[in-house]
């Protein structure tokens, strides 16, 4: 065809397709056309002076979550989380493990937030070795657990220390898998 | 095997034979004892409570009965017999008769040494139906006294804890394991004793308070008062040898030290200053030297402190885990708890010097906390299997004292 014709057509087909876009992008935003919107109102009971007012027998409704549902643990609750959760060292040792830290500090985390409460940390020891040896080591093991808190930001006054050696076991059976549950600071709320 | 040079140092008399005890190739001395007559439980009960502390006494060894060409029961020893025990290997004969009337049983006793003929024990022991014990052990502390002029030790005692697995409790009894009770009251969770040197106190551990805390018990006031209540541990508690002061442990500075305290001024002194564990302090028999045990090298080791010039030197190089030192009475040795190369606990022996460790068979079940006898010849120690054994310096003695009844640990030996 002749470049005027061309012309002529794709402008044509330019301006079809624009106002085309322009239509389905108007009609996208959800403005309709007025005759299609139609209010919707809930339904109302229609109150008679005469009529009992009955109460509304609406079907139980399912509630309205906002979030997916958490039950906010109660103090008792919390602080038996607090307590059940001991920190593990290794043989004869009474520094920190990584993974203690980061239990010390949620620990740390939860004494902030209950101002009131203190904690007795209590040092133990594995049965192997000599048990007054391990009654040094379990005290080592519940000092350096009360440092770090300390360290963390817990006054030294909400905490105190007590070693029970390799008097109290929580696994009895004589192997490594019960030693290396032995050898823990064991932590509890005092004055709950 | 070790083999181990000590001599008694004990007097000979002409009713005595000199022996050197632990000498290489020691013998026991060798006793027939055959059943004692009279009412016949009476009798074995009697005869067997000799026979244990024959076995505890670390010189003598039964002739085992079969043996015997006159089998008992016998309350004497025939004229021209004597012969006939010595053709066993014989060194002594021992014959016992019982008598009993309302209230007391008599145990009468002829010993002989079979070589000289001469009569050793010719005496009749008397006691309660309730405490047999009391006659054996009155026989066999003569038996040691006038045979080899060794030191009687079976009328001492024993205190150690008892765990019944629902709280531990002091409990005392003689070296053969006979005439045991439990001192009660002291709290649920009771540990480490130590006798005071004149026998008549005990200071012990107690959480009573929900604390380690140091008592002292009066056996014979029937008292007991509260003496360290420090925070952190009060632990290890050790008389000095004058009675007058007592030392024991303390973290309330920071870390686990050594302190000493006068037990009628109050008066208190630190005897270590380390970043380290330092615990488990014992005296020796004149006080200038203390043992303790130490991981300020890195692992728990023995150390021994000038308690005049202050300055500690190290004892033990050998094994990862040296623990629990304690003194003999006659300050020639030191024993103490040591990991050996079989990954268990034994007993080990040391000078104070620091030369000529030993370490000591044992149960091989793994054997902690040594005290030593008053004479400096046994060792009462506990093993993993829950009982009291007691051993002598040479390691040739092995003898089990508890029943099994309860775990039994930490024993102290009565000066």
């Amino acid at each position: 065809m002749s470049k005027e014709v061309f012309m002529k057509r794709y402008i044509t087909g330019m301006v079809i397709m624009v106002s085309v876009v322009a239509v389905l992008f108007f009609v996208g935003c959800g403005k309709k056309p007025v005759e299609q919107v139609k209010e919707v109102t809930p339904p109302t009971q229609e109150v008679k002076p005469e009529q009992e007012v009955k109460p509304v027998q609406v079907p139980e409704a399912p509630k309205v979550e906002e979030k997916p549902q958490i039950k906010v643990p109660s103090l008792e609750d919390q602080i038996k989380e607090f307590e059940s959760e001991d920190i593990y060292f290794d043989f004869d040792r009474f520094n920190l493990r990584p993974e203690a830290r980061k239990i010390l500090a949620v620990k740390a985390s939860f004494l902030k937030a209950h101002p009131g409460l203190k904690v007795r940390i209590e040092g133990n020891c594995d049965e192997r070795g000599t048990r007054e040896y391990n009654l040094a080591l379990g005290e080592r093991r519940a000092k350096a657990a009360m440092d770090y808190l300390v360290f963390l930001g817990i006054s030294s006054e909400r905490i105190s220390t007590i070693s029970y050696g390799e008097e109290r076991p929580i696994d009895p059976r004589h192997c490594e898998e019960a030693w290396s549950k032995n050898r823990r600071d064991h932590f509890v709320i005092l004055g709950k | 095997m070790l083999i181990l040079v000590v001599t008694t140092g004990f007097m000979v008399s002409g009713a005595r034979m000199h022996v050197n005890i632990a000498s290489p190739g020691f013998s026991k001395l060798r006793v027939a004892m055959p059943m004692f007559s009279g009412p016949s439980e009476l009798a074995s009960s009697l005869w067997k409570l000799a026979r244990k502390d024959i076995e505890i006494s670390g010189v003598f060894e039964l002739i085992n009965p079969d043996a015997y060409l006159h089998q008992g029961p016998l309350s004497s020893i025939a004229p021209g017999t004597l012969k006939d025990w010595n053709l066993i290997g014989a060194d002594f004969v021992m014959v016992g008769k019982v008598d009993l009337n309302d209230k007391d049983v008599m145990l009468k006793v002829t010993l002989v040494e079979t070589s000289t003929t001469n009569k050793v024990v010719d005496k009749t022991y008397t006691c309660k139906k309730e405490e047999l014990y009391k006659a054996v052990h009155g026989l066999m502390d003569d038996f040691l006294e006038e045979s080899i002029g060794l030191q009687g030790i079976f009328s001492t005692k024993i205190v150690c804890v008892a765990d019944n697995g629902r709280s531990k409790q002091l409990y005392i009894c003689y070296p053969d394991g006979s005439g045991g009770y439990h001192l009660g009251g002291l709290g649920r969770l009771v540990l480490d004793p130590a006798w005071s040197p004149d026998g008549s106190k005990i200071a012990f551990v107690s959480y009573k308070r929900n604390n380690p805390d140091i008592y002292i018990v009066d056996l014979k006031a029937k008292t007991t008062r509260l003496v360290l209540s420090f925070p952190g541990l009060n632990t290890t508690p050790a008389f000095c040898p004058d009675g007058k002061s007592i030392a024991f442990t303390l973290s309330k500075d920071g870390n686990p030290e050594i302190y000493m305290m006068s037990l009628y001024a109050g008066s208190m002194s630190r005897l270590t200053h380390n970043w380290a564990t330092d615990t488990s302090p014992c005296f020796s028999p004149d006080g200038k030297k203390m043992v303790f045990c130490s991981n300020r090298g890195g692992s728990p080791q023995v150390y021994i402190k000038d308690m005049s010039k202050g300055n500690v030197t190290r004892l033990t190089f050998k094994g990862s885990y040296n623990t629990e030192p304690v003194f003999s009475p006659r300050g020639d040795w030191i024993a103490f708890s040591h990991l050996a190369a079989d990954g268990h606990f034994h007993l080990a022996i040391i000078r104070e010097d620091g030369t000529d460790m030993v370490v000591l068979k044992g149960t091989g079940k793994g054997d902690e906390s040594p005290s030593f006898s008053p004479d400096g010849r046994l060792i009462v120690f506990a093993s993993a299997d829950g009982n009291l054994y007691i051993t002598d310096i040479t390691g040739g003695t092995l003898v089990r004292i508890t029943d099994g009844k309860y775990i039994y640990s930490e024993p102290s030996w009565q000066d």
